[in-house]
């Protein structure tokens, strides 16, 4: 454990470690409440992993879907999130948690200026068979953002390749989803591009940057990874030391640190230790890479956990030549849940509902105890010409040519089993079920079609059952799909309800603090819902910052 | 709609030929060496010599002496992707232009361009490059210290003079298919860099070469 140094290069009170929603959102409400803030960014951009996402914020009886007319209520929401947890969230974390979402998403609406509005037509995971689930409204997102506000810092914040640039969701949905991108209105996004107004993630942390470097003049460093959490003779946390420009730098915290630094997708060691899955990819860049599994218990941090079952794994592939920050992009998959595609293993058996995320993670966790394997682990994307005639493949359109490397083409099921080496029987007889029923607009085998949500994304209305259609038309394709992760992760920090670091002897660290998704998912238990990383990383940033900035020098 | 061009220092002058809202995203870079023309045109003439320095440049593949295919690899958004091209010269005229168009082989993208060749000088006929001021001499220096160009050798792209030539790089590409305009507005920053290099970089090779050899 490393003291003070000889000097500090910055001075401040509260240090946000990360520039994510959760690092902004406590530098901001520090800041407002007369704390000298600073924030630290280990990647060359602001935003963080929130800016690389979707930029949704699940807040059940949010006040945007109120002022919609939209029924709910925070009883609703409590029996939702109970459900989630699935009795492996710490209720007091929970409870606080939904007592203290509204009071953090209104102070940033009046406070920072981040304009809210609710997600219209997009229903919970779990709706209508959840107790308290919605059909709309709770997933709350923002305005478009002028990005050129952000003056210098305009082409210094994360965009997002994993959502279209520029669209809103209600646009999204009204053009079709994701399925019919061939009906979209690119003209309106290209001019929204040209003006560079952002949505989706990249516009959340618009607001967020905006409000806090501009306005609030706090000041961000980028490439500067934290390297090190410096402490006093009594455990209480007071720096950190960080490197700039390959010299160390040290920054003063007098009040408190802010851990914010995502989750740990692209340390290969943590995510096989932690995750217990043979293979381990991360769609989001490689900043991800576990420094709060290491800063944090360098000073006695515990680690806790919520069951990695059902969080948010899925399964993605890469494109040929397809890039991002300098590696290669893993892009998360969805054409397994439209029409004329679906997934199997390596049986050739289908073993899901490839529409639906929640029901598909579980089993890419599958262990076949007699052959001592993980089926699903490698498996692959079938489509035939209809899909191809219809629906895109990433961001290939309907008919463009598809790279060299990524697709195996056959003329004929069997062929294709056979270049595939999965078990051509088996995989005949999984077409000719699957498309007998596909017919009739059904799969009594997983009920694909049956949850509202995925036929909001993925769904073509077109069709009897929107998100089924038949295997009939040559020539059938394969992709090789890999489990792929968005950064949220089953382990992480153990916190206490002010949001500070607790010691593996039980008391919290002074001066420390971990939020978002550096700090375990004690409050959401053993599920995910979309747009609860984001719920809670304001909430306890939030709380976070208030904390921090009332501590005594 | 056409821009004016904006001088850029080192005698270099840019010319982003697309306003706001069009479908063609197009730029042109012209830039001045004490090279004769004839030199010049020998080096574009083989495409062996400049290809590397084409921004994104993976390799090519000459077929003929007309066609060519080009992989390089380019930023759509936050996104690189690589794109195959096929590159026909529609004009080989001998020493004063080479004109080309291109298609994506893997992408729905056509375009084409220039690169154009002529003595320069005589004041009269062709405007020197303005002076630019401090701060587009800064943006210029971080520019090139970020991007990594490579810096012109001192008093190259100076004003009409004797044994002054300008070579001129004019790129148009299109995307097309439904998502066109979208990748269109994705590219349009980055055509003005992509013609500035090539150009730039091509004048200095040769400017390096000529110190060399004299």
């Amino acid at each position: 454990m490393a003291g003070a140094p000889a000097r500090w290069d910055v001075e401040a009170d509260v240090v946000s470690i990360g520039s994510g929603l959760g690092g902004f959102s406590a530098a901001i409400v520090a800041h407002d409440l007369g704390a000298a803030c600073v924030v630290l960014e280990k990647a060359g951009k602001l935003g963080g992993l929130s800016g690389f996402g979707g930029g949704e914020v699940f807040v059940p009886a949010n006040k945007p879907m109120l002022a919609l007319g939209l029924e709910d209520t925070k009883e609703a929401g409590r029996q939702y999130y109970e459900f989630i947890g699935a009795g492996f969230q710490r209720q007091p974390h929970q409870d606080k948690l939904l007592a203290t979402m509204h009071e953090a998403v209104e102070y940033y609406a009046t406070r920072a200026g981040v304009r809210w509005k609710a997600c219209q037509g997009l229903p919970d995971y779990y709706y209508p068979r959840a107790p308290g689930s919605k059909p709309s409204g709770r997933y709350m997102s923002v305005e478009l953002f002028d990005a050129k506000t952000l003056g210098e810092w305009q082409h210094k914040t994360w965009l997002t390749p994993i959502m279209p640039p520029g669209a809103l969701h209600e646009e999204m949905y009204a053009w079709g989803g994701l399925a019919k991108v061939t009906t979209w209105d690119y003209e309106l996004l290209g001019k929204r591009i040209a003006e560079d107004l952002r949505s989706f993630g990249p516009g959340m942390m618009g607001y967020f940057v905006k409000a806090a470097v501009i306005d609030r003049r706090i000041p961000a460093y980028v490439e500067t990874p934290v390297r090190e959490l410096l402490s006093d003779a009594s455990g209480r946390v007071i720096g950190v030391r960080a490197e700039r420009a390959g010299k160390d730098f040290f920054v003063r915290a007098r009040k408190g640190v802010i851990l914010a630094v995502g989750g740990y997708d692209h340390n290969k060691a943590m995510a096989r230790m932690f995750e217990q899955m043979p293979d381990w990819n991360g769609v989001f860049p490689a900043y991800l890479d576990g420094d709060h599994m290491v800063m944090g218990p360098e000073l006695g941090a515990a680690i806790a956990s919520v069951p990695p079952t059902n969080l948010a794994l899925f399964y993605g592939y890469q494109i040929p030549g397809e890039e991002v920050e300098g590696r290669p992009f893993w892009r998360s998959s969805w054409e397994g849940g439209v029409p004329h595609a679906i997934w199997v293993n390596k049986q050739g058996e289908r073993f899901c509902d490839e529409s639906f995320y929640k029901e598909y993670q579980p089993q890419i966790r599958h262990w076949d105890g007699k052959k001592q394997e993980m089926p699903n682990t490698d498996i692959h994307l079938i489509f035939d010409g209809n899909y191809r005639e219809r629906y895109p493949l990433g961001s290939f359109m309907p008919g463009q040519e598809l790279p060299e490397g990524m697709v195996v083409v056959a003329n004929t099921p069997r062929e294709l089993a056979q270049r595939l080496e999965i078990d051509a029987d088996r995989f005949e007889r999984t077409l000719a079920r699957f498309n007998a029923n596909a017919e009739k607009g059904e799969d009594p085998d997983f009920e694909r079609g049956s949850w509202p949500w995925a036929i909001r994304l993925v769904g073509d209305m077109d069709y009897k059952n929107p998100l089924l259609g038949p295997l009939d038309k040559p020539p059938y394709h394969a992709v090789r799909l890999r489990p792929v992760s968005v950064g949220i992760n089953s382990h992480g920090l153990e916190w206490n309800l002010d949001a500070q670091v607790m010691h593996v002897r039980g008391r919290p660290i002074e001066g420390f603090y971990a939020v978002g998704n550096s700090a375990a998912l004690l409050d959401i238990g053993g599920g995910y819902q979309s747009g609860t990383s984001n719920s809670r990383a304001i909430t306890w940033g939030y709380v976070a910052g208030r904390h921090a900035a009332a501590r005594k020098s | 709609m056409r821009r004016r061009g904006r001088a850029e220092p080192g005698g270099a002058r840019s010319e982003p030929q697309a306003s706001e809202g069009d479908r063609l995203p197009e730029a042109e870079h012209s830039t001045t060496a004490r090279l004769p023309v004839t030199m010049i045109w020998s080096y574009v003439r083989e495409m062996d010599n400049w290809a590397p320095f084409l921004r994104g440049y993976q390799s090519h593949e000459k077929q003929s002496d007309t066609d060519s295919i080009w992989v390089l690899k380019g930023d759509v958004g936050m996104m690189t992707r690589t794109v195959k091209f096929h590159v026909h010269i529609d004009e080989w005229a001998e020493p004063s232009r080479v004109r080309f168009t291109l298609k994506g082989l893997n992408e729905p993208m056509q375009g084409g361009g220039e690169f154009r060749l002529e003595p320069y000088e005589d004041a009269g006929a062709a405007p020197a490059p303005a002076q630019p001021g401090w701060f587009a001499r800064v943006v210029r220096w971080l520019y090139r210290l970020f991007a990594g160009k490579t810096e012109r050798a001192a008093g190259a792209g100076a004003g009409p003079g004797a044994g002054m030539s300008r070579l001129s790089f004019r790129l148009r590409v299109t995307p097309g298919g439904p998502m066109g305009p979208m990748v269109d507005a994705l590219m349009k920053p980055l055509m003005l860099p992509v013609a500035e290099e090539l150009a730039d970089r091509i004048m200095a090779d040769l400017e390096k070469r000529h110190a060399q050899q004299t």
